[in-house]
């Protein structure tokens, strides 16, 4: 059964924490549901926002990292600072708000036909496992899917379960994992994003790129991605602002007239460039 | 005409105040704006419809400098939300001027439009009678006419007054405005009169092509000599008629306790910190420049008009004596060229 806060957009639907895995040291997957009815509070397609209230403390906006139908939304929260410290001290059982969903979301239809590379880094693979989920449930509709992430640490990698085991076995499937530093016993890839990136040399014929992660390994990336050979209107991007509201009213969100909460967070580049460049 | 007699303002004031809360603006003590009659104090406060213009705009009464929004209680894991607070009481804005309530339907397009509508804000704003004072000697400051607004004919407002010396000529404009007419019919007379002159601006301010020429110069080094003595203290979005950006934040008292917004300012370095450090606007001239392209060019381009309504009021209060017609003037001189 969904809810709709439409009528009182900044007003939180309460739900339920029923499971909470730890996913690094300093990340944790939070699955929420209805309290008093099965399903979910809203349908949130991959990419879209959603304000996770920890209702004494504070709320926040987080790309959902997954919605499992009727049973979950999953949220991959990294603890940074006041409400997320407070969110990793909860236990399952705790009553949270959430209002939603906002935003534009990716462009799952746009890119349907073609080749998707993933690339991310740190917490920036939780928005992208939403459109990397997606498409491992319509696997039909895209072509080869190229993962690249990288982390700090082995310990920093989010969603191992995923990255070494199960995306392996998808069908025409490639994950590349980097760290960046050597550690003892790992015997995979060594060194940063946007280098790796230039490594691999992923062919660009019919081929869209998503990216999200630290602002400067994205910097980075998109001179990788332009030196490739991609062009502008194959890259896509999600962007991270400070958000209050999520419904394009306190104002603090934008990039020129755009609000990211509302018009984004999700952009062609192409479009990006078209922006002021304060992003 | 119907013409309201100035000997029976107060009266007027009185019978409204029955069945709504009254915004007139006043002077009082060292501060001027728009108070609720009720707390009019005859010996203190001064009763003051001719002011160009009284410091804080009437945008308070229906957009609240802090405004609770939902009560919280919290059981151990569980949390209730068992309280919102729309806010529907009848209000009147007695004497608003044209640039006020033009500051008011710039909220109207942020807040109603655009996809979602915000359910505080329409509570107050749909209880809310608007009555427009029409300016015929615009004041020191005043640029109102440069930016689109029409001071003569105020847009948005639900009645119209207009000032002949010893009274006002009363029109109606709305639905909203025949309702509060009706209440005060008895205190209105019918007679012909003469309407003033309106007097020229005591300065010029030209406008236009500054936000298409805008458009090309977010990189241009006028901004760092412009924003160099702004010290980001907020006092122009404080005063400002149209300024809507807010915060929401959680006040606790143990399990007990509410969320609430309030007004919140561009010009502070928090106002688009991130949790994780980053902050795309950090220091002083982005957020300066940020508040000036918003106003000229940035809402224009959203909402088909711009974000000032040539009241002049930051103008007057800036301690770095920055002034919003000195940058349409620059932007209008600088040279894109280079």
């Amino acid at each position: 059964m969904h809810k709709c806060n439409c009528e009182q957009p900044l007003v939180p639907i309460m739900v339920e924490v029923i499971d909470i895995k730890e996913e690094t040291p300093d990340v944790k997957s939070f699955f929420v549901k209805n309290i008093d009815s099965n399903g979910v509070p809203f349908n949130i397609e991959p990419g879209k926002l959603a304000m996770v209230s920890h209702v004494p403390v504070g709320e926040g906006m987080f790309s959902c990292t997954w919605q499992e139908g009727d049973e979950y939304l999953q949220f991959a929260i990294k603890n940074v600072g006041l409400l997320t410290g407070e969110l990793h001290q909860i236990e399952v059982g705790q009553k949270l708000g959430v209002r939603g969903p906002y935003g534009n979301g990716f462009p799952v239809q746009d890119c349907k036909g073609k080749n998707m590379l993933f690339i991310g880094g740190g917490i920036g693979l939780a928005p992208l496992r939403s459109f990397i989920k997606y498409c491992f449930k319509n696997r039909a509709d895209y072509g080869k899917i190229d993962i690249l992430y990288g982390s700090r640490s082995y310990a920093d990698l989010c969603f191992k379960e995923e990255l070494f085991e199960l995306w392996l076995q998808e069908k025409d499937t490639r994950v590349h994992v980097t760290i960046d530093n050597p550690e003892e016993g790992w015997g995979g890839h060594v060194g940063f994003v946007p280098a790796y990136l230039e490594e691999i040399n992923p062919a660009t014929e019919n081929t869209i790129a998503v990216v999200c992660g630290p602002p400067i390994m994205i910097k980075f990336v998109l001179q990788a991605l332009e030196k490739m050979g991609f062009s502008d209107e194959q890259v896509i991007t999600t962007l991270e602002m400070r958000m209050k509201c999520g419904i394009g009213k306190c104002g603090r969100c934008n990039i020129g007239s755009e609000y990211v909460c509302l018009d984004g967070p999700v952009y062609y580049l192409n479009q990006l460039k078209q922006l002021p460049p304060e992003w | 005409m119907k013409i309201l007699s100035k000997t029976r303002l107060e009266n007027v004031f009185n019978k409204l105040n029955e069945t709504a809360e009254v915004f007139v603006p006043m002077q009082r003590g060292e501060q001027s704006g728009f108070y609720p009659w009720q707390t009019f104090a005859a010996g203190s406060d001064k009763l003051w419809l001719e002011a160009l213009n009284v410091y804080l705009p009437p945008k308070n009464v229906v957009f609240p400098q802090t405004e609770r929004m939902y009560n919280i209680k919290q059981e151990g894991q569980d949390v209730k939300i068992d309280e919102t607070y729309e806010d529907s009481k009848s209000r009147v804005i007695f004497g608003a001027r044209a640039c006020d309530v033009k500051g008011i339907t710039c909220m109207d397009d942020v807040f109603l439009t655009r996809g979602y509508e915000d359910s505080f804000y329409k509570a107050r704003r749909q209880a809310t009678t608007i009555i427009a004072n029409a300016c015929y000697a615009p004041g020191i400051a005043c640029f109102c006419s440069a930016m689109g607004v029409k001071y003569v004919d105020p847009e948005g407002a639900d009645i119209i007054i207009r000032d002949i010396g010893d009274g006002y000529v009363w029109e109606t404009i709305t639905e909203k405005g025949e309702m509060l007419t009706a209440r005060i019919a008895d205190l209105l007379e019918e007679r012909e009169v003469t309407l003033p002159e309106p007097k020229p601006f005591q300065q010029d301010v030209n406008y236009d092509g500054v936000a298409e020429k805008l458009k090309g110069m977010f990189e241009h080094p006028l901004w760092d000599k412009l924003s160099q003595t702004c010290q980001n203290c907020g006092i122009c979005t404080y005063v400002c008629p149209s300024c809507y950006c807010f915060d929401i934040q959680v006040k606790m008292y143990g399990n007990e306790g509410y969320r609430f917004r309030c007004w919140d300012s561009c010009m502070y370095e928090e106002y688009t910190r991130e949790a994780g450090g980053g902050n795309p606007r950090p220091a002083s001239k982005e957020r300066f420049r940020n508040r000036f392209l918003h106003k000229l060019e940035f809402f224009k381009e959203r909402y088909g008009h711009p974000l000032c309504t040539g009241c002049g009021r930051c103008t007057v209060v800036c301690p770095a004596g920055i002034s919003i017609v000195k940058i349409i003037d620059a932007v209008k001189e600088a040279d894109t060229d280079a």
